[in-house]
């Protein structure tokens, strides 16, 4: 039995083993159906949105924490796909409901994480697409540098509306980029990595046009937002910009031309609020993409 | 190369610049009353705290009581700690608080006007607000032409001005066109912000996006589909000390005039051309000139008695503090109200509000035709072979709501009329922005779309002086309903005469 609908965030769990797709939905209905109070009006199912996260191994933990922070702002389905390939063939599955009060109701979202072992790692897509809300877009949040040739990532992007990747969390940079690139007529690609870099571009934009021949910029940050920064200016100012990266955690200066810019005024977002805003988006954006090719 | 001035920025693509009005100066006329303390330094605050405020900028509050400006910055410190919607930051609060002062004005004056006109100027100069000034009226009607002449005497060669006037506008359409002169005579309509609240809700603009955004609702929102409407703006609070004011409103120039009107035209209104100001207006102001006076039998008035709200015993209004044991004054209005165009022309439109109501309440409740044959068998369901409803719930638990007839699981084939749901706090998690903080912002970027027009003001006073002038015909027999009720029987017998009643609640 549920906890009282007033306790904050509700959680009613299912765990089960080698599962079928049908048992996962048969699970999903009855955690439902438990999470609203006997004699109580129904609580709401509410969804915008399927979340899919590809979410190898090593990610588990940071893409959870992640999602903590952004469920309730976004209601939806989420899916967790954990592939660990090495292991023996089958699907192991963990389901819940995630209920948030509003008044005497409560809305609910599900979080349904898979783990695709042995060769189900190999077919995610045919796993995902049945879980699929119809008629909502659906995000993929993908954990790490994708292997840019498999076919994990081909199906996933060709069930998917945006593909959102951090390329902070990637070694090979800037080559990565040019692998992006491949993708853009395929997907909408928008990159945590790029949102992180916003208040300090509109902070540059804001010295427009002071900042019209710069030559060089150094950036206190990762090298993913100093690449970024970089084939920014060079896109958009129609001429090169030399870059130099000074690595940091975050994002924390930008010189121009060996001057210090001032700081943007704010905050930098946290993970969930970064994430969030991707999740607003629906379209291309022609001025990343732009970004990205004159990055590499 | 130099650039030049009107080279556009290549930089500033794509960038989600929020809209930021213009360094500017807010000027509260009524600085020392509640609807300061309650809405407009919360909405300030919560406005600073998304950085939605320029950075030069500056609040000055004005009102007859004497403060210094410590007293002032202490006073509104506590109303954003005790109404602001977001936890107090102190650093936010200190940004807001760094560039406000108050003056002491006695509205018929001169002498405070120039103290006033002085403490603008150095803030000027302070804070480069570059003369820009926008007027906040949150005092009575009788204090409001004063201040409109002293404002356009003083006013200064650089810079905007907007004047943001509360309701009620006047008192009757006499009143309010003497006004709408005055204000005419010295600014132009793109300088007159004339709020009404109910506008600035998210819910209100919800019901723009429901019908123009979405392509299944607008071809059956006319005659044809439509049954009748129903709108409540239900009050559960009494008069919370303002006899004075109220005695000389009632719940016709309350609520009735422009709360309930407005919502009226934005249910009713064709699809404007585009989401200006102007074509919006023109399109509300259409529906307010195809309403005519409802005759007597088609309006009902209201006065509470005692009674008990939500457990608590509460007085009739006659025994409220600073009301006339006698009073006539009308605590509730329902009406049976037509649109006479080719589209609404026989659908009537039921609307009531009221104060002392069972609950707080407000609704747009849209009544579709019947099924015209159900081919099931007696016994299917009376419940369930009721006619589609469209709600729209404007406040609390904002959202849209349809209630569609279902099969219930079994055997045979019963019906019930079941609900679907879309709760605004579901779909968006983030906290909805009050009303103020949206007008507001509007009136500093100079976007008139959600106030009303010198025009649709006086269609609004028209009709209600029209039906005042029946009223003072006779003396009613008040109180004829008890406080924690759903108003007088007449209101229910408002629709039982035409086969029909007010929803379920």
């Amino acid at each position: 039995m549920a906890p009282p609908l007033n306790a904050g965030i509700i959680e009613d769990d299912w765990t089960g083993e080698d599962v079928s797709i049908a048992q996962i939905e048969r699970e999903l209905a009855r955690l439902r159906v438990d999470s609203a109070e006997e004699s109580a009006q129904p609580n709401l199912r509410t969804s915008v949105m399927t979340h899919i996260a590809w979410v190898p191994p090593e990610w588990q933990h940071a893409a959870e924490e992640t999602l903590a922070g952004m469920a309730e702002r976004h209601p939806s389905r989420t899916l967790l796909l954990v592939p660990k390939p090495d292991e023996d063939d089958g699907l192991d599955a963990q389901l819940s409901i995630r209920c948030f009060p509003i008044g005497d109701r409560a809305v609910c979202g599900e979080v349904i994480e898979l783990i695709l072992r042995g060769d189900r790692a190999a077919a995610p897509a045919s796993i995902a697409l049945p879980l699929l809300i119809s008629d909502l877009p659906v995000f993929i949040r993908w954990r790490g540098e994708p292997q840019w040739d498999s076919p994990e990532l081909a199906q996933l992007v060709g069930i998917v509306d945006r593909l959102i990747v951090d390329s902070t969390e990637w070694k090979n940079l800037p080559a990565g980029y040019a692998r992006l690139v491949e993708l853009f007529d395929r997907v909408a690609v928008s990159d945590i990595a790029w949102e992180r870099t916003e208040r300090w571009r509109a902070l540059l934009a804001s010295l427009w046009p002071g900042i019209r021949d710069v030559k060089a910029i150094r950036v206190h940050g990762t090298a993913a937002q100093g690449y970024l920064l970089a084939g920014w200016l060079r896109s958009r100012l129609g001429h090169g910009v030399e870059v130099e990266v000074d690595e940091h955690e975050r994002l924390e200066g930008v010189d121009l031309d060996g001057e210090p810019a001032p700081f943007p005024p704010g905050k930098p977002p946290v993970a969930s609020d970064v994430l969030s805003a991707q999740l607003d988006r629906f379209g291309r954006d022609p001025v990343y993409e732009a970004a990205v090719r004159a990055a590499t | 190369m130099t650039a030049t001035k009107e080279e556009a920025n290549p930089l500033a693509e794509g960038l989600q610049l929020r809209r930021r009005p213009d360094p500017c100066i807010l000027v509260i006329f009524g600085a020392s009353g509640d609807l300061t303390t309650k809405k407009l330094l919360p909405a300030l605050y919560a406005l600073a705290v998304r950085r939605l405020l320029p950075d030069n900028f500056a609040i000055v509050g004005a009102a007859r009581s004497t403060e210094t400006d410590d007293g002032f910055r202490e006073r509104m410190q506590q109303a954003v700690k005790d109404h602001a919607r977001d936890p107090f930051d102190d650093e936010t609060w200190e940004r807001l608080a760094s560039a406000m002062r108050y003056v002491t004005l006695d509205f018929a004056d001169d002498k405070g006007e120039d103290e006033l006109a002085q403490v603008l100027t150095d803030l000027d100069k302070e804070h480069n607000t570059r003369g820009n000034r926008v007027y906040y009226f949150a005092v009575p009607p009788s204090a409001i032409g004063t201040l409109i002449e002293e404002i356009a005497e003083r006013r200064s060669a650089e810079g905007w001005v907007r004047l943001v006037i509360e309701k009620p506008f006047g008192h009757d359409l006499e009143s309010a066109k003497e006004l709408n002169a005055l204000l005419q005579k010295n600014f132009t309509e793109e300088e007159v912000f004339r709020i009404d609240h109910y506008l600035g809700k998210e819910t209100v603009q919800n019901m723009l996006a429901l019908r123009f955004a979405n392509g299944i609702f607008e071809p059956i929102w006319n005659r044809q589909f439509i049954d009748h409407v129903q709108i409540t703006v239900a009050e559960s609070i009494g008069i919370e000390g303002r006899a004075g004011y109220y005695e000389q409103a009632g719940a016709i120039r309350d609520i009735f005039q422009n709360h309930l009107l407005q919502l009226v035209a934005i249910t009713a209104m064709e699809p404007p051309i585009d989401f200006t100001a102007d074509m919006v207006r023109n399109e509300k102001l259409k529906v307010l000139k195809a309403m005519h006076t409802p005759g007597p039998k088609h309006i009902v008035r209201g006065q509470y008695g005692p009674g008990f709200v939500e457990g608590v015993e509460v007085p009739g209004y006659r025994e409220e503090q600073g009301v006339d044991p006698s009073s006539t004054t009308d605590t509730f209005v329902a009406a049976k109200l037509f649109v006479d165009n080719w589209r609404w022309a026989d659908t009537p439109f039921y609307v009531r509000m009221g104060k002392r109501l069972a609950r707080r309440e407000t609704t747009i409740a849209i009544q579709f035709k019947r099924a015209p044959h159900p081919p099931f068998e007696d016994g299917a369901g009376e419940e369930g072979l009721r006619p589609n409803v469209l709600l729209i719930h404007v406040q609390p638990n904002e959202g849209v709501s349809l209630a569609i007839g279902a099969k219930v699981p079994g055997q045979g084939m019963r019906i019930r009329t079941v609900h679907m749901d879309f709760l605004y706090g579901g779909a968006f998690r983030e906290g909805l922005p009050d009303a103020y903080e949206r007008l507001i912002l509007d009136a500093m970027l100079g976007d008139q779309t959600l106030f009303t027009r010198s025009d649709e003001i006086e269609e609004q006073w028209s009709l209600v002086d029209a039906i005042v002038a029946f009223w003072q015909r006779d003396r009613p027999q008040f109180p004829n309903y008890a406080a924690g009720t759903w108003g007088p029987t007449a209101a229910d017998e408002l629709l039982h005469r035409d086969g029909r009643s007010w929803r379920r609640h």
